[in-house]
């Protein structure tokens, strides 16, 4: 499945544009032609990797690795844009001497789905399984844990813990999912007393939810992969 | 009001009665319809205007009360305005009706996740929930799927235990500790776990009331023991021979709990209300009078006070006290020796955090006692209903959805805009080359210069399949402190049928430009002149308005330039400027009259109608032009 497509041949930015990150990706990877990789620090993207068109990896402060089997959606910004005034004005040197001291790297761990539209900034660390939904913000430093969901339109600044959802909007709610098998609900228990029948069986583990869906993603890259292919064949 | 500027409002009559009544006087004398002997009772709005009629008549001198115009700025009018496309016209009152002068009955009640149309009879069963799979995710309201385990990890057997999953928040009945052995008839499935009812407690509290045992309860010192002992106690008679209330007996479900308590003062408001055959007091509690007579009876025979309501008090017993459920099986439930203490180490437990504790929203749908978010339970999606709308006066129906929930279409809907023209309202731009220099070009609604006269175009677009004849009329100066002058240029015109487009197209290109003609217009007309219609196109028509702002009180522009109406005598209490003052709303009082076919019934003794049975049918009422914000100063 070498559907590496990197954008070396869509040089729009060729001479006075911004500096075309050094990438190096997995063979495996599927990358869209008009991902955006700019900055002086190099990407890094593993086996299996699906990054969708119009993502944009900015490396002005420090170097992006993904891990594999991720997911990056369309619009997706990851790092910082620079600073439109240096932008249009000195382009490279001085920004380089800003930035390289607090070198901060970007790391997105395996089996990581990031959503469409939403920002990742520089040195975020997001660890495997983790989930970003649409428009959401990942604030600088701040550290996603394992299968942790950001949702929709949710600012992350700090630490989400591992197999923790952050759901509402802004600052969000936070709840931990089930990942061993939970007491049952007091209710039930309760009632099977009160009524003196059995206790219903014991429910699985949160986890055979959470394996599920890594199952299901990777079924759907994979089936992406295969469809994408005869489209570069052609 | 919230509403970007301009915008329309209609007053709907309900509200003031005195709305003008020469309109309604003659709408009642004319309208054939009205002497209809079908419809003998006279409708209230009718019999009314006709009243003050003859008091305008008597007291012609101080008639302010009918004349009155509609101000948009009293307290009261904020209950009668209503966008025009908000309100229902009733055709048999042939009256606009607003959302208070109609009454609303439950057509059906359905899923709005399945569209499953629920019975009436099955409703309140179902405490307004959906019976069947729909749940709603009891930490963030989103909908619940019904996913099955094993498919997901194993080949698609569609075998398994299946789960309530959220999409969202990834909420699983697994947090709960719970699974499914079907994918149908979740919520029984879920009763059936949760049901907290003791075996027997149901057939209990059936016996309780029927049988009469001679048991004393231990407690009841009341004096009226021996009378009424036997109605007292019939509820305490399966307890004691049955097995010894339990102490330990754990505690009933909420809802088990809630029909306990429910049945024991049913059986006690039964049992004490001084008419035992009063079986109001069952129903109703303490509504009844039955209720309150027993109320008002423990405070006087309970005292001396008895004795002052004459002698024959003695003679009556003492009435029944009630008394408070006192056992597990009538509903008491006593709290757990600690465990207000349990639930604060749980709180402060680390594996529990602010995570693990249910919010207030999410508490809101759940049982009392949940606390923690591993208490709460998915949720039944709640019922909708669609609703037919009726006239509150003649009880004829307005509105009338279809029953089934997959339709949205309706079997009647008289929507009030079928029947009154539409009005929308825009500033008219000039040129700088136009009559009028000083107008800027477009008026900024949002600040208008007070003293500087701008035009607004009223477009009224007909929907009625009859021309209509239109009578505008405003109150020169427009009520309130800011005293803007109003001028309707035509007050008297009229609009064309709403025909149909096809008939106007093949009339020839000079319809079709016509149609067009209101912004090509501009041009040509120029300016504004009194007397004219602006413009006029197939079933609408346009008029000018002519508005001078008036000046804020205390405003800049008022002291220099000394304008005579608007330098009144609340310039006084200018200091305290009330909120949106500077809002220039002009009531405008619409009279229309158009000649609409005769109905069916006037038809037999259509005597008073005009020959081909045409009627003429008038209808008044005021509505308010928001036109804009007036600016400060000059």
């Amino acid at each position: 499945m070498a559907t590496l497509k990197p954008p070396t041949n869509t040089h729009r930015s060729s001479s006075s544009g911004p500096p075309k990150a050094p990438l190096k990706a997995d063979s495996t990877a599927t990358i869209a032609d008009n991902v955006v990789f700019q900055g002086p620090y190099p990407v890094t993207i593993g086996a299996g990797t699906v990054i969708h068109p119009r993502a944009k990896f900015y490396t002005y402060e420090g170097p992006i690795v993904v891990g594999d089997g991720c997911i990056i959606c369309e619009k997706a910004v990851i790092g910082a844009p620079p600073p439109s005034s240096s932008r249009s004005s000195s382009p490279q040197p001085s920004r380089d001497a800003e930035s390289s001291p607090k070198e901060s790297t970007t790391r997105i761990s395996y089996f990581v789905t990031i959503g469409p539209s939403s920002i990742i900034e520089p040195g975020v660390h997001i660890h495997s399984s983790a989930t970003i939904e649409a428009l959401a913000i990942i604030r600088r430093g701040a550290d996603i844990g394992s299968h942790a969901k950001v949702g929709s339109t949710c600012e992350i600044t700090g630490r989400v813990g591992e197999w923790f959802v952050v759901w509402g909007s802004g600052p969000g709610m936070r709840r931990k999912r089930a990942r061993g098998p939970k007491p049952m609900s007091p209710a039930v228990l309760d009632a099977a007393r009160i009524a003196q029948t059995a206790i219903p069986a014991p429910a699985p583990a949160g986890k055979v939810i959470e394996d599920a869906r890594l199952m299901v993603l990777q079924k759907e890259r994979e089936v992406l992969g295969r469809m994408l292919v005869p489209v570069k064949k052609k | 009001m919230s509403r970007p500027f301009p915008y329309t409002f209609i007053s709907c009559p309900c509200a003031d009665t005195p709305v003008p009544d020469p309109a309604r006087k003659r709408r009642s004398r004319e309208s054939p319809q009205k002497q209809s002997p079908q419809k003998p009772a006279p409708r209230p709005s009718t019999s009314e205007g006709e009243k003050k009629g003859t008091t305008a008549n008597e007291q012609r001198d101080e008639d302010d009360e009918d004349e009155q115009t509609f101000d948009p700025r009293s307290p009261r009018s904020d209950f009668s305005l209503y966008p025009p496309e908000q309100l229902l016209y009733c055709e048999e009152c042939h009256q606009i009706k607003c959302s208070r002068c109609i009454t609303e009955e439950i057509v059906s009640w359905y899923c709005p996740s399945c569209l499953f149309e629920t019975p009436s009879s099955m409703v309140r069963g179902d405490g307004n929930r959906c019976g069947r799979n729909c749940f709603n995710c009891p930490v963030c309201t989103a909908p619940l799927a019904v996913s099955t385990i094993e498919n997901a990890t194993g080949n698609g057997t569609q075998q398994g235990p299946w789960v309530l999953s959220c999409a969202y928040c990834l909420w699983t009945t697994l947090d709960i500790g719970i699974k499914f052995d079907k994918p149908t008839n979740i919520r029984s499935q879920l009763q059936k776990m949760t049901d907290a009812t003791p075996p027997a407690a149901f057939d209990r509290s059936r016996q309780a009331s029927r049988t009469l045992d001679s048991l004393k309860h231990p407690l009841s010192s009341s004096a009226s023991v021996e009378e009424h002992g036997n109605a007292r106690e019939r509820e305490r008679d399966i307890e004691h021979p049955a097995p010894k209330e339990d102490p330990t007996a754990p505690p009933m479900g909420a809802d088990a709990q809630f029909a306990a308590l429910k049945n024991f003062y049913r059986a006690q408001i039964a049992e004490t209300s001084n008419s035992p055959n009063d079986h109001l007091s069952s129903d109703f509690g303490f509504s009844s009078p039955g209720a309150l007579n027993r109320l008002m009876s423990l405070y006087t025979s309970s005292s001396r006070l008895g004795g002052l309501y004459g002698g024959n008090k003695k003679a009556k017993s003492k009435p029944p006290v009630m008394r408070e459920a006192l056992t597990a099986s009538e509903g008491l439930q006593i709290a757990p020796k600690n465990g207000e203490a349990d639930i604060i180490a749980r709180l402060a437990s680390p594996d529990c955090g602010w995570e693990g504790v249910a919010s207030l929203d999410q508490r809101k749908a759940q049982a009392p006692n949940a606390r923690f978010v591993g208490d709460l339970l998915p949720l039944p999606v709640l019922l909708r209903t669609k609703r037919a709308k009726r006239c509150k006066s003649c009880k004829h129906i307005l509105v009338k959805p279809e029953t089934k929930p997959q339709s949205t279409r309706f079997r009647i809907r008289l929507i009030a805009l079928s029947y009154i023209p539409l009005p929308t309202l825009c500033p008219l731009a000039f040129s700088s080359s136009s009559a009028l220099p000083s107008m800027a070009p477009t008026p900024d609604l949002d600040s208008l210069s007070p003293l500087r006269p701008i035009h607004v175009l009223l477009t009224l677009k007909n929907h009625m399949f009859d021309p209509v004849r239109i009578t505008l009329a405003t109150p020169p100066v427009t009520p309130g402190r800011v005293a803007t002058k109003v001028t309707v240029l035509s007050p008297q015109f009229e609009i064309g049928a709403n025909s149909d487009v096809w008939d106007e197209a093949l009339q020839g290109a000079s319809a079709t430009s016509s149609g067009d003609s209101k912004s090509a217009g501009l041009g040509q007309r120029g300016v504004p002149e009194a007397g004219k219609v602006w413009d006029k196109g197939r079933n609408w028509t346009t008029v000018v308005l002519e508005v001078v702002p008036g000046t804020l009180p205390g405003s800049s522009a008022e002291g220099g330039d000394g304008n005579p109406e608007t330098t009144d005598e609340d310039v006084v209490a200018v200091a305290a400027s009330r909120k949106d003052e500077d809002v220039l709303e002009i009531p405008v009082f619409v009279h229309m009259d158009w000649d609409a076919d005769a109905q069916l019934d006037q038809q037999n003794l259509g005597k008073a109608s005009k020959a081909d049975d045409k009627v003429t049918r008038e209808l008044a009422y005021w509505m308010v032009l928001g036109v804009g914000r007036i600016q400060a100063s000059l």
